[in-house]
């Protein structure tokens, strides 16, 4: 099968990290990244199938580790080579319980105890399957999801392996193009879920790509945030953030004013820093993972407020957390069990937020390429937003 | 955005808006608001009379002008010998026909007298652009006199006091058919004021040569006549008025001898018959015609022609 | 002798004319027939400024001789014109300084010891120590300023404004205690234009929020025509109720002064010439000017101009009561800035300076530009605007959306925030203002920093009001289209650009009138 195959490579790495920025190392080619021909993956073990490719999706965690700029922290939770691509829509290969053989599916990426077949983890076994301590261990190699792990193989290739327990069915009247959302909008449901927006409650989204754009619509759907800054460098997406539930959209340089201004806070400009605000919103989520957003972040919420990481964080001068006393919350992909939804599966909720209005017109941005344009991909993945992709995926559905 | 180019297109926006080279324009609706010419008499000339001033006058007056004056003009000059018994200043005061005058008399004085002598020139023509007034005032040594106020009189003034002999044309401005027009009083005035002799001089031909209009003189190296009277003095009491008719008729005197001779010229004025140097009434075409008449001078002749 | 105003219609021999373009001016041929309107020149100005000051003290109108005021054990206060005035500042000695110190010498010699000075800035900025030290004086600084004696009035401070009253109209009158509570209020005022002055002095400029609601608001802007003629303005009628009944409850001893036109400098001199009367001095300078502008990093070009002190001479000091002072004070503003123009226009051509009466050594921003242009200059006129009903006003301002960070704090959320939503004056005024007026980051700035009050930019566009709603088209010519859309305008590259857009408002062929102003003109439209 054709795929494309992430390969361990330090010059390429090293080179791709200095030249520095997302899109530079990708543009001039020294991601290591290449497409190849390999053999379908297979795990021998019970509840595993394989499926087809049909629509991978470009996550801006994918671009981190192809440009090297993820923290190297990561590098033990994989395994090269793998292929890449974890926001996946699949024509199911196998049968297997309850689902028959040429099902659609999206695959839920994380790979947990019950997927490693291993003894539930504490955390799986509470349904908290993005928080399981197996991600090294059992049949597979190290690996966090489907798409870094050398086993399963991934989006990004023709064929790719997954568990029973990763699978969900996508009802017929779902086009593709919206199904591949349904992954990001799953970690969109977690994000919004983990900020635990109080009543009437004020919202910073700062950042307006894809994560951006989805947290806002979970936001707006499943919690009683009253008003949701989000900001957004791009015309294309301040008009999208607000068809996702923004009341306000300001632009990178206005986010501290405007948040002054409709929480009526005090301002405070500190010598040789960035000024910062005492007071401000009640949640603030980075939805960027830039030095510049989480800092943005950090400096706009209220004393005893919460800051959400959404996206994989850069580092950040953290005293307002300490002098604000603010809870910095991480979070990561989905669960299965969501508490704060009453323990429903964030797939099951982003599955009804996928079929909703919003999602099928965010879904006209996603922008199909073949494998073997992928450098193309990824420079268009790199520049997504002011190029007006709301997401960039690789199409692997026969060509009519 | 290059500055150059935008640099040009400033000057050229300018140059046309402005009219370089051309007389600026006012826009017909602010016609009404002009305000009355303001007498041109404030261009600074002092400088042309410090020794530097001096210094590239005698070069310009001996090097160019006197070369070209007489590669141009014959001249004759007589009467020198009444400014023996001066040691100035004085005012000289001529009759007006011709560009030509003012180097005409000046390349007649002595040389000594030559760089004494300032000249009083007609503000509004010869200081009206800056090139214009520092082209006479450097080579002419003149200063601006408005001709119609008298303003500038206290350079003129001042120009006296300082030992330097005045150039006047006391009729204001250039005759139009070579006779002598009306004198004005501004000369006598200060003749009166500040007690100073009058030299009158008159000379004939610089109509005939150069007129009003033309801008070299004609073609044939015309003959030009200079003669210098007796200097005049205001009597006790004698006010400008009776003493600019007197100054006039001196300068008439010297008309009717450079025409005649010394002794006829000196009967008829004795007898109240010196010709009106304002002409006979008769048709202006006549008037011209008189005065465009070549000018006679007995030569000297040559000793071995016979 | 000073020649009176004129209308020029440019012809064929009429050079190009100065436009003034924000930190910069351009020259622009205009179109044959434009009319171009030129103040009256400059008017000569007092030989003896301190004579007549004494005189005016001494010999009031429909008042007590100053000095006869004055008692020992009394309570003085002495309120004067902030930093708004004049524009642009006066070269030192400012005449404020010279009023001042007249009144302190009587005030001195009859042995009043209680006395205090107040800068009448309302809503404004507090004037900087160096601004209050230029505007009094430095020996009146010296001697008021360390004993906080000399302050700037603060709307905010509650404890220090006292509620005089309401007129008859229901008007809220409530200035600054100190004043309130004096026995003799004497006012001491710059009337740079027709709309300073007069009653506009006690009741606005040492008035709270509270009181000025009133008539700083849309529906009263736009009502107002012009606020240049306040027998015709309703701004004035306002503030005039309000002046007549502060007279019952305090005794106001109004001095005001005018100005002639000597506004710029020597170097830059030609601006205040008719352009076909520029000798070649003056083409040589302008050219020289326009090259140096045009290479010169902004912060020059920002400081070159900012740094300008104006010779301004005084050309008239009247004292005594409010009325028939002002009343010689606009006979006096007619006489130097009054011309006489024949029916209105289609499109109107304004150029708007680097300065206005906010941003003094501040950055002109696209609202303030907005009031300029729409504000101040559309309303200098009498009679009937300049500009026909639904005409094309074009403006030239290059607009950037630069502002200034410590003195205008709320236009930059006015801007982003505001006029995002809509620049409707009478929506903007409804939905925002009071969110505004009252945010207490905005009134600790005005009460501790020198930053406007939160509602000031709502003021500016209020003032523009009267003019969008009575103009079809507005265009900046050179403006940032960025920000010109953002305003609610549109922007052009070039005047000709401007004439193509407006043509669908006006028509192909327009008549046209271009306010040359600076110096300040008001037009009065036959």
């Amino acid at each position: 099968m054709r795929a494309l195959e992430m390969y361990r490579s330090v010059p390429r790495t090293v080179a791709a990290r200095a030249v520095g920025g997302r899109a530079a190392g990708l543009v001039s080619g020294w991601a290591p990244l290449r497409l190849t021909s390999r053999d379908e993956p297979v795990v021998p073990q019970p509840g595993w199938v394989r499926l087809r490719s049909r629509l991978a999706g470009i996550c801006g965690s994918d671009l981190g580790a192809l440009s090297g700029r993820s923290s190297f922290y990561f590098s033990g939770l994989v395994s090269m080579p793998f292929v890449p691509g974890h926001e996946v829509v699949a024509d199911l290969l196998d049968d297997c319980e309850g689902l028959p053989a040429g099902s659609r599916v999206v695959v839920d990426p994380v790979l947990g105890c019950a997927a490693r077949g291993v003894e539930p983890c504490a955390a799986c076994a509470a349904g908290h399957t993005n928080r399981c301590a197996s991600v090294t261990t059992g049949h597979l190699r190290p690996g966090l999801q489907t798409g870094f792990c050398a086993d399963t193989g991934g989006g990004w290739g023709q064929v790719l392996a997954a568990h029973r327990s990763q699978l969900h069915a996508v009802p017929d009247d779902v086009p593709d193009e919206q199904a591949v959302l349904t992954e990001p909008v799953a970690c969109a449901v977690h994000t919004a879920l983990r900020a635990q927006v109080p009543e009437q409650g004020r919202v910073l989204v700062s950042g307006a790509g894809t994560v951006g754009l989805l947290a806002t619509l979970a936001l707006r759907a499943l919690t009683p945030a009253a008003e949701i800054v989000v900001v957004a460098k791009h015309p294309r997406q301040a008009e999208a953030a607000r068809r996702c539930g923004a009341t306000t959209v300001v632009a990178p340089g206005e986010v501290l004013r405007r948040v002054r201004r409709s929480t009526g806070a005090f301002a405070v400009r500190p010598e040789f820093a960035a000024p910062y605000l005492l007071g401000g919103v009640d949640v603030a989520i980075d939805a960027v993972g830039s030095r510049q957003s989480l800092q943005t972040a950090l400096r706009s919420t209220r004393a005893g407020g919460r800051v959400v990481l959404s996206g994989m964080p850069a580092s950040a001068d953290l005293s307002a957390a300490w002098f604000r006393e603010l809870e910095i919350v991480g979070t990561y992909a989905s669960a299965q069990r969501e508490e704060a939804a009453g323990g429903r599966g964030a797939f099951e909720l982003a599955g009804e937020l996928v079929r909703g209005e919003v999602v099928a017109e965010l879904a006209r941005g996603v922008v199909g390429y073949p494998l073997d344009r992928f450098h193309e991909a990824l420079d268009h993945a790199a520049g997504a937003g002011s190029l007006g992709a709301v997401k960039v995926a690789f199409d692997l559905r026969s060509r009519r | 955005m290059n500055p150059l180019r935008d640099a040009g297109a400033d000057l050229r926006q300018a140059a046309r808006g402005w009219r370089w080279g051309h007389r600026p324009l006012v826009p017909r609706s602010a016609e009404a608001q002009v305000p009355p010419a303001p007498p041109a008499t404030g261009f600074p000339t002092a400088w042309s009379r410090t020794p530097a001033g001096r210094a590239a006058r005698e070069i310009a007056q001996k090097a160019a002008l006197e070369p070209v004056f007489r590669s141009q003009v014959r001249t004759r000059v007589e009467g020198l010998d009444v400014l023996d018994g001066l040691d100035g200043p004085v005012i000289f005061v001529a009759n007006h026909a011709s560009h030509l005058d003012t180097p005409l008399v000046l390349l007649s004085l002595p040389d000594a007298w030559r760089r004494r002598t300032a000249v009083a020139a007609a503000a509004d023509y010869f200081f009206d652009t800056w090139w214009r007034a520092v082209g006479s005032a450097l080579v002419f040594n003149t200063f601006p006199l408005d001709r119609r106020t008298g303003t500038g009189v206290s350079t003129l003034t001042g120009v006296l006091a300082d030992g330097w002999n005045v150039l006047v044309f006391p009729e204001g401005t250039r005759s139009l058919d070579g006779y002598v027009g009306r004198f004005q009083l501004g000369a006598a005035h200060l003749a009166v004021r500040h007690g100073v002799p009058v030299v009158p001089i008159a000379h004939r031909g610089t109509f005939a040569a150069m007129p009003r209009g033309a801008s070299w003189p004609g073609r044939g190296r015309r003959q030009l006549s200079v003669r210098l009277g007796t200097p005049l003095r205001p009597a006790p009491e004698e006010s400008p008025r009776a003493f600019a008719p007197r100054v006039r008729e001196a300068v008439a005197a010297l008309l009717d001898e450079d025409a005649s001779t010394w002794w006829e010229a000196r009967r008829r004025a004795a007898a109240g018959r010196t010709p009106d140097p304002a002409g006979p009434d008769v048709a202006a075409w006549r008037r011209v015609w008189a005065q465009t008449a070549p000018v006679e001078v007995d030569r000297p002749r040559n000793a071995w022609q016979r | 002798m000073s020649r009176p105003g004129l209308v020029l219609e440019v012809d064929e021999r009429t050079p190009p004319l100065v436009v003034h373009d924000g930190e910069g001016f351009r020259l622009e041929s205009f179109p044959l027939g434009t009319r171009a309107l030129y103040p009256p020149e400059s008017l000569p100005a007092l030989p003896d400024l301190d004579a007549a000051i004494r005189d005016a003290l001494l010999h009031p109108l429909d008042a007590d001789p100053l000095p006869s005021k004055l008692r020992p054990g009394m309570r003085l206060t002495i309120a004067f014109d902030d930093v708004s005035l004049p524009l642009p500042p006066m070269r030192a000695p400012d005449v404020r300084q010279r009023v001042i110190e007249a009144v302190l010498t009587m005030a001195a010699d009859a042995g009043v010891d209680d006395v205090a000075l107040i800068a009448a800035n309302a809503l404004h900025r507090r004037m900087t120590d160096a601004e209050l030290r230029h505007a009094v004086g430095e020996r009146v600084f010296r001697s008021f300023h360390p004993q906080g004696l000399l302050v700037n009035h603060d709307a905010e401070d509650r404890a220090n404004l006292v509620h005089v009253g309401v007129t008859d109209r229901g008007e809220d009158v409530e200035i600054n205690r100190r004043a309130a509570e004096s026995d003799l209020l004497v006012y001491v005022n710059i009337n740079l234009v027709a709309m300073d002055g007069g009653h506009k002095s006690v009741p606005v400029g040492l008035a709270s929020y509270n009181s000025l609601r009133h008539h700083h608001n849309a529906k009263t802007m736009v009502a107002s025509h012009s606020f240049m003629d306040h027998e015709a303005s309703h701004l004035h009628h306002s503030a005039w109720r309000m002046g007549r009944m502060l007279a019952e409850h305090l005794d106001i001893f109004q001095i005001e002064t005018t100005l002639n036109q000597d506004i710029f400098p020597s170097a830059y001199e030609f601006l205040q010439k008719r352009e076909w009367e520029w000798s070649l001095r003056d083409q040589a300078s302008m050219l020289g000017l326009r090259r140096g502008l045009a290479l010169a990093p902004e912060r020059l070009r920002h400081k070159m101009f900012h740094d300008m002190r104006s010779a301004y001479g005084v050309t008239g000091v009247n004292a005594g009561a409010v009325e028939p002072v002002h009343e010689r004070t606009i006979a006096a503003v007619h006489r130097q800035q009054l011309v006489e123009v024949n029916g209105q226009t289609d499109v109107l051509v304004m150029g708007v300076p680097y300065l206005g009466p906010y941003n003094v050594d501040s950055v002109m921003n696209p609202i303030l530009a907005t009031c300029m242009g729409l504000g101040y200059f559309f309303n200098s006129y009498r009679g009937s605007p300049l500009v026909r009903r639904g005409g094309a006003v074009i403006l030239y301002h290059p607009l950037q959306p630069h502002f200034h960070q410590v003195h205008h704090p709320s236009y930059v959320d006015f801007y982003e925030e505001v006029l995002t939503e809509s620049t409707d004056p009478l929506v903007i005024e409804e939905k925002y203002e009071r969110q505004f007026a009252t945010d207490p980051w905005y009134i600790h700035l005005y009460r501790t920093s020198h930053a406007y009050h939160g509602v000031h930019p709502f003021y500016m566009w209020y003032w523009a009001a009267h003019g969008m709603d009575h103009v079809g088209d507005v265009i900046w010519v050179g403006g940032d289209r960025r920000a010109a859309q953002r305003l609610g305008f549109r922007a052009a590259s070039s005047l000709a650009d401007a004439l193509e857009m407006a043509s669908g408002t006006v028509g192909s062929d327009p008549s046209i009138t271009y306010l040359h102003n600076a110096p300040h003109l008001l037009a009065d439209v036959r």
